[in-house]
Order: C-alpha cells, then sequence, then structure tokens
C-alpha cells in the first residue's frame, strides 16, 4: 500500500510567531508586512539573522547574514530579540493541532513536522485533509504554513518548499519530472555548500540533471552521498515517519564567546565549561560517547575541528574533557577565537561499561561524583555547584544548551 | 472599535462546569484615576489560541458615562491576566 506523507513548515517561523503573538497582545503593525527581523544579541556578538518578513527578503537580506549587513540594506529595519519559550510552545501547538488528524507525527525541528496520513483519511481525500490542516493553522493558530504532500517523506519535503508562504503542494511520483527535475541543485535536502561545488564540476544544475546522471559517477566523486542524492533527485526514500522522536545520535555544545579569546586558559575554560553541560545532557539521556569532536571558530569566522575515538566510551566530565583539551592543544594556531564547540558522537547507551587496562583507576568514583552534581544541580539549580576555577573568570560556568530541546536543522530524514 | 489591550483589575466568577463569566473591572486611565465598569451582558464569547497561546475573548456590553457600550475583553490563561482588548 501506498504512503501517505505530509511535510508542514512553517512560514519564516520565528518570525510569523512574534508577530502573531504581539497581534494577539494588541500590537498594530503586524510584523509580516514591514521590512523585519528576528536577530540574536548583538552586545555578545550573537547578532545574525535569525528568521525575515518577506519584505525584508525584497531587500535581500539572507537568514544568517549579520545584523549589521542587514540594516544597511535597509535602514527601516525593525530588529527584534528572539523569545524561545514562545517558539517551543508555538510548536506545540502546531503538534497538538497535526495529532488530532494521526497519531504519526514526527517533529522534525522546531518549525517542520512530518506526519503519516497512510489509513488516516477514510472520509476525506488527502489533498482535502492537507488543505484543511494549512487553513486551520492559519485561522486557528495565526500563522501560515506550507503543506507539502506526497508518498514518502523527501518528496513531502520538497514539495513544501515549492512556492510560499500558505501553500499546499503534492509531489507524487509521477510529477517529479515536472516538479522537481526543473528546480536547481541547490535546493535539493542535502545538497550544501561541500556538495555543490562538486556537482556543478560535473556539469549538474539541475535536479534533472543530477537525478539522470550516473550513480556509479556519482558514487566515485561523491563518495556513499553521491548515491544518497541521486536517490533523493529520483523521489527514492524509504525512511518511516518515527512519531517520538528519533534516537540521539550526537550531543553537541557550543557558543560564541563575547570577547575574542585569545589565552589558552580561557579557551580551556570555555571547553570545560561546554563539556561540562553536554556531559550532563550524556547522562541524563543514559548514553556513553566515544568520540569526542571539538570545533573553533576563529576571528574571521574560519571554521575547523579535531575529533578522537576514546578507547572505551564513556559519561565522566573529566574524561571527556581531557580529551577535549589535548585535541585543542594540537589544532589550536594561537589565532584569536570567536566560536568553540564540543560535540559527543558515537552514542551508546549505559547499560554496560567496559572497563579496560588503560581506564583511569578512579572511574567509579568519577562517576559518583558525577551523579552526585546532576543530583543537587536537578534540585537545586544549574548553579548550585560550580568548579571553583570559574568565579570571577567572567567565564559562565554552563555554557550553551538551553533551548536545544529541538533542532533547527538536520541532516537525516 | 479600537484596540486598546490595557490590563485591569477584574473580579469575575467561575460555575462548577469551569465557565468563566467576567463581572465587573477597574482600569486606571489617562489622570491615573480608577474607573469601575460593571458589564451589563455577555455578547459573544470565544477561545482563540493564536502563536498556541490560549485566550478567552468576550464581546460585551455596558453603561459607561450614561452611553451604552460595546467593547472587547480578552483573558489569557497563561498569565491569569484579564485586558481590555477593543473599545
Amino acid at each position: 500500500m501506498e504512503r501517505i506523507i505530509l511535510h508542514v513548515d512553517v512560514n519564516s517561523a520565528y518570525l510569523s510567531w512574534e508577530a502573531v503573538y504581539r497581534l494577539q497582545h494588541g500590537a498594530r503593525i503586524d510584523l509580516r508586512t514591514i521590512p523585519s527581523v528576528i536577530g540574536g544579541d548583538e552586545k555578545s556578538r550573537r547578532g545574525i539573522v535569525l528568521a525575515k518578513s518577506i519584505p525584508a527578503k525584497k531587500y535581500d537580506i539572507q537568514t544568517g547574514e549579520t545584523l549589521w549587513s542587514a540594516r544597511s540594506k535597509c535602514p527601516n529595519l525593525v530588529v527584534l530579540p528572539p523569545s524561545y519559550p514562545l517558539y517551543l510552545s508555538c510548536s506545540d501547538a502546531l503538534v497538538r493541532l497535526l495529532k488530532k488528524y494521526s497519531p504519526k507525527v514526527e517533529r522534525y525541528s522546531v518549525d517542520e513536522c512530518f506526519v503519516d496520513l497512510t489509513g488516516c483519511t477514510q472520509k476525506k481525500t488527502a489533498e482535502e485533509t492537507a488543505w484543511e490542516i494549512k487553513e486551520r493553522c492559519r485561522t486557528e493558530l495565526g500563522f501560515t504554513v506550507n503543506v507539502g504532500l506526497s508518498t514518502n517523506k523527501l518528496l513531502a519535503k520538497m514539495a513544501s518548499e515549492l512556492e510560499k508562504p500558505d501553500k499546499m503542494h503534492t509531489m507524487y511520483p509521477h510529477e517529479i519530472p515536472e516538479k522537481l527535475w526543473p528546480m536547481p541543485v541547490r535546493k535539493l535536502f542535502l545538497s550544501g555548500p561541500k556538495t555543490l561545488p562538486k556537482l556543478y564540476k560535473l556539469n549538474i544544475f539541475t535536479i534533472g540533471q543530477l537525478a539522470h546522471a550516473s550513480p556509479d559517477l556519482l558514487q566515485h566523486h561523491l563518495k556513499s552521498h553521491g548515491l544518497t542524492i541521486w536517490k533523493y533527485a529520483n523521489g527514492i526514500d524509504d525512511s518511516p515517519v518515527v512519531p517520538d522522536g528519533r534516537a540521539v545520535k550526537g550531543i553537541g555544545n557550543s557558543t560564541t564567546t563575547p570577547f575574542d579569546v585569545d589565552s589558552e586558559k580561557e579557551a580551556l575554560l570555555y571547553l570545560l565549561s561546554l563539556t561540562e553541560t553536554a556531559a550532563m545532557r550524556l547522562r541524563s539521556n543514559k548514553m556513553l560517547a566515544r568520540v569526542v569532536t571539538v570545533s573553533l571558530r576563529d576571528t574571521n569566522l574560519s571554521f575547523y575541528s579535531h575529533q578522537r575515538r576514546l578507547v572505551s566510551p564513556t559519561d565522566s566530565t573529566l574524561l571527556l574533557y581531557r580529551q577535549a583539551k589535548s585535541l585543542f592543544k594540537e589544532m589550536w594556531r594561537r589565532e584569536p577565537l570567536r566560536h568553540l564547540g564540543v560535540h559527543l558522537s558515537d552514542l551508546v547507551e549505559n547499560k554496560f561499561y567496559q572497563t579496560s587496562f588503560f581506564d583511569d583507576t578512579a572511574v567509579s568514583r568519577q562517576q559518583a561524583i558525577d551523579k552526585t552534581i546532576d543530583e543537587i544541580r536537578a534540585s537545586y539549580g544549574a548553579d548550585a555547584v560550580v568548579r571553583g576555577l570559574f568565579p570571577h573568570s567572567g567565564i559562565p560556568p554552563l555554557c550553551g544548551g538551553v533551548y536545544e530541546a529541538f533542532p533547527t536543522m538536520r541532516s537525516l530524514l | 472599535m479600537k484596540v486598546l489591550m490595557q490590563s485591569v483589575d477584574m473580579i469575575c466568577c467561575t460555575n462548577r462546569d469551569g465557565v468563566i463569566t467576567p463581572i465587573k473591572f477597574r482600569i486606571s486611565d489617562e489622570k491615573e484615576e480608577n474607573r469601575i465598569v460593571k458589564i451589563d451582558r455577555i455578547l459573544d464569547r470565544k477561545e482563540e489560541k493564536l502563536a498556541g497561546n490560549r485566550m478567552l475573548v468576550f464581546t460585551v456590553q455596558s453603561i459607561i458615562r450614561g452611553r451604552e457600550c460595546r467593547f472587547e475583553m480578552k483573558y489569557e490563561f497563561s498569565t491569569c491576566k484579564w485586558f481590555l482588548y477593543k473599545i
């Protein structure tokens, strides 16, 4: 039986949620009708455009560009700070509405959901249901969405990207040559800045050209990723809609620093602070990590990273930090840094712990102290216990990871 | 009607079924003087959940300065606040 999959994508999510909330509270101007953006805090150097209105788009303002450059393009630009708790409650409201149509709703990111409507469309056709969902979002929740309808997640997602805002599109397999293939290849899911130049070199500019290219050629140039995007270009995808979100694949934590970090001592304090939060999340997910990655971004915004596989997986803050520290010392070129990140991956469940000859003798003591600290923080707040290195250092003892309940972007369907 | 969205002190009644009915409210005007308005009739009540934020919207009628006025009041569940929304 052919599946029926819907992809629901909120149009300029952060901005329209902010606009609707303000209108509900008596604002006279709808932010969606004027050039406006949601931007990070400039004082702590997170001043980038997070979401933009359609009139702001006409000034060629891009998501991710600095507020300074956005203002130079449009001097009357209205800039508003983000309010993440509001966005989470809007996202919850969307999921609640979708769950009235099917029990299989996957929150793909904060503003995107997949709905498996297979077997849930007895009274109405799939198109009527999709249209109804779109209309209900607008009238009941006040924000507009794009709905894509197809037989798998990839095609549904590509359909919802077609024309915005407030539209419903279908992209059934027989419509691929007409709707998917004329699109530029950069619009295809997973063809990003690393993949595109390689495709352009192969004279592939549209999704249709990619679909007709030889899979062997693509595999030769792009390895297994070549085959994946070739399948996507042909509309082949069999990933299921996972209702309760998927298992965590990796836990990352990063921060943009409010000042340029140019001493090793400060950088290591940041790494410790990031590892502390990431390891806490690792433990609360009952996982152990086997791979530690440290990433750095310098003041010229060039990005580089290093990773290492551990002999045995661990969840100990101290052991993870030791690895992060040695990775950092190997890679840092002593230039000032503005962004640091720690990522823990290759996760396994913490049901078993493989001891080894090379283990620190104090592993069980470390586990006990981590557990105790986690419990104190859970009961009395995250800042109830902090390491003695942090007071008066100007660096927060627990960095990042506050509102990462739902990722904003994913690379897996 | 003009959008005001001014918070007010409210006396309301919640019955056994959980139905909320506004009775009278106090509002301070531009001169910081308090005015008490009794709600005479509730013409319409509806629930809105714009941006996922639940609010009750009442269209009501009262006599203000000897004149019959129609206006809208809002009750926000998340903050338990009452507002004079439109008049």
